[in-house]
């Protein structure tokens, strides 16, 4: 399947114009990004890394070449260096897409494509293009994130506009094979258990977006849904040194829906969004079922406000609840942050951010391999950033 | 009173200005663009890539300063952006695989001298720099 996307795309750059163009008539453009981030916290360690004694162990940097070989058509691809605490530290394919816009209502792109769901999906991980430091991680958990945001597949798109004075309505309808890789970030969790995916977890997955831009200048209102298919993969349980038992890890076939709205205008911005998530999952060894309990309801609201034209500053205040635990588990079935943030520009290329986090509650942010001496309940993080991008 | 008078002449004068100030930037387009208006919320559709095309007026690519007075103003008057809120914008959508980001050029003549020679460009000047060879578009 891969193969044939990647044939496909080869195909389209082939059948181009290819009579001697130059690289400005093929309009090619590179660009890029790096930041560098730092983060300090108390009681408990974030994101695997040694942040009680401050970390700098989250660097990213990004690179992509595009071209424009005729109006309509577009090719791409992009690689992304990521480090976070003890896991990354390596290079991966972000996308690599070819992208035939036929008008504005309609267009169709394939290959390893970003997945437009909930409100920023596509652009969680670009962080030169918001202010927060850290996007709220009940919805957008950092961890988790890469395998989360492109996949083999397509994306068709377009704009309609529904009536005079209705405003207009951005469609997104996708559709592919999700890879979440053994060694990733969601998987934290199970690997500190002893639990390891030798093939990792993948399958495919559809989904639509509807984004209403609202008569109100400014006001968008929209919501995802996504359908994935049964999944299933071998999993490895070493319960004991020498001791490995075979199993597989099997997850039913679930939707994960979101609510969403962004109000911008001049200097201020509010967001907000809500999404469900409980997958049905359950890990499989002989005589040994283990029910993984998800059934999350996770939600933010956030603002910020341009004080100049280099200095903006926001709050928000992102939530989580995992219905599917007792609550005799206490802080571990939830997670509750309060933010406040700044973000500085300096020029068009550089840039710094700052953030505070109150956490309340264990369900984020917190790995066991990290915190051997148990998980406490409350943790204040600070996040320092710096960027540059070209 | 007086100072109550003071102050309501001060914010006229202003909004004075601010009008004067507007009609310092106007939209220039390639002469193959069939439109001779244009719409404040299709120019931000343009400009900000949501947008590629104009109502009955055809395929149209924005052109862009890189800095200056002219498109600061231009931002802040009809896209309601500033410069850093506008590109972050850009941002998203070339990192996300989803657009490329648009010419920008070093000063006026460049822009019109682009404008000028490209089918469908479309740019903003000052209105008192010479704007031979390209069309300009009334925004509504």
């Amino acid at each position: 399947m891969n193969r044939l996307l990647i044939g496909a795309m080869a195909l389209a750059l082939w059948v181009t114009p290819a009579t001697a163009q130059s690289l400005d008539d093929l309009n090619i453009q590179i660009h890029g990004y790096a930041t560098q981030g730092f983060v300090y916290s108390n009681q408990n360690n974030v994101f695997t890394t040694n942040s009680s004694n401050g970390s700098p162990a989250w660097t990213e940097a990004v690179m992509n070449v595009t071209a424009l070989p005729t109006p309509k058509l577009r090719v791409g691809v992009q690689a992304r260096y990521f480090l976070l605490g003890n896991f990354g530290n390596e290079i991966a394919l972000d996308w690599a897409d070819a992208d035939y816009k036929v008008n504005d209502k309609f267009g169709v792109r394939f290959g390893k494509v970003k997945i437009p769901n909930n409100l920023f999906n596509e652009t969680q991980d670009i962080d030169p293009s918001y202010m927060w430091a850290l996007l709220p991680q009940s919805v957008y958990t950092l961890p988790d994130r890469n395998s989360m945001l492109s996949q083999y597949g397509g994306v068709v798109y377009g704009t309609v506009k529904i009536g005079e004075n209705l405003g207009k309505v951005e469609y997104r309808g996708w559709g592919g094979n999700q890879i979440i890789a053994g060694s990733d970030g969601y998987w934290i969790a199970l690997r500190e258990a002893g639990m390891n995916l030798p093939n990792g977890l993948s399958g495919m997955d559809y989904g639509a977006a509807l984004h209403w831009k609202t008569p109100l200048t400014g006001l968008m209102i929209g919501g995802s849904d996504i359908r994935r298919p049964a999944w299933s993969s071998p999993l490895t349980f070493e319960p004991a040194p020498g001791e490995l038992l075979n199993g597989s890890m099997d997850v039913k076939a679930f939707n994960e829906w979101a609510v969403f709205g962004i109000y911008e205008k001049n200097k201020v911005m509010v967001a907000g969004e809500y999404n469900k998530l409980a997958p049905e999952i359950l890990l499989s060894f002989p005589n040994l079922p283990i029910p993984f309990p998800v059934d999350k309801r996770q939600w933010y609201g956030m603002a910020s406000y341009k004080v100049t034209g280099k200095l903006t500053a926001g709050i928000y205040d992102s939530q989580q609840i995992n219905h599917a635990l007792p609550l005799s588990t206490g802080p571990a079935r939830s997670s509750k942050d309060w933010v406040a943030s700044g973000r500085y520009d300096f020029s068009q290329f550089l840039y710094a951010k700052a953030e505070e986090h109150f956490i309340d509650g264990t369900d984020n942010y917190f790995d066991t391999g990290t915190n051997p001496n148990g998980i406490k309940p409350t943790t204040k993080l600070m996040v320092l950033k710096l960027g540059v991008s070209f | 009173m007086k100072k109550l008078l003071f102050v309501i002449l001060l914010l006229a004068a202003a909004s004075i200005f601010a009008v004067h100030a507007r009609a310092q930037v106007i939209v220039i387009a390639n002469p193959s663009v069939k439109a001779n208006d244009i719409s404040k919320s299709d120019l931000r559709d343009v400009f900000t890539g949501a947008s590629t095309a104009l109502p009955g007026g055809g395929n149209v690519v924005p052109i862009l300063l890189k800095a200056g007075t002219v498109h600061e103003e231009f931002l802040q008057v009809f896209i309601g952006k500033n410069d850093s809120a506008y590109r972050a914008g850009w941002r998203s959508l070339v990192f996300s695989g989803q657009a490329s980001m648009p010419k920008s050029l070093d000063g006026d003549a460049a822009v019109v001298e682009f404008v000028a020679h490209n089918a469908g460009a479309i740019g903003y000047i000052a209105k008192a720099t010479p704007h031979e060879g390209v069309k300009v578009l009334t925004v509504k």
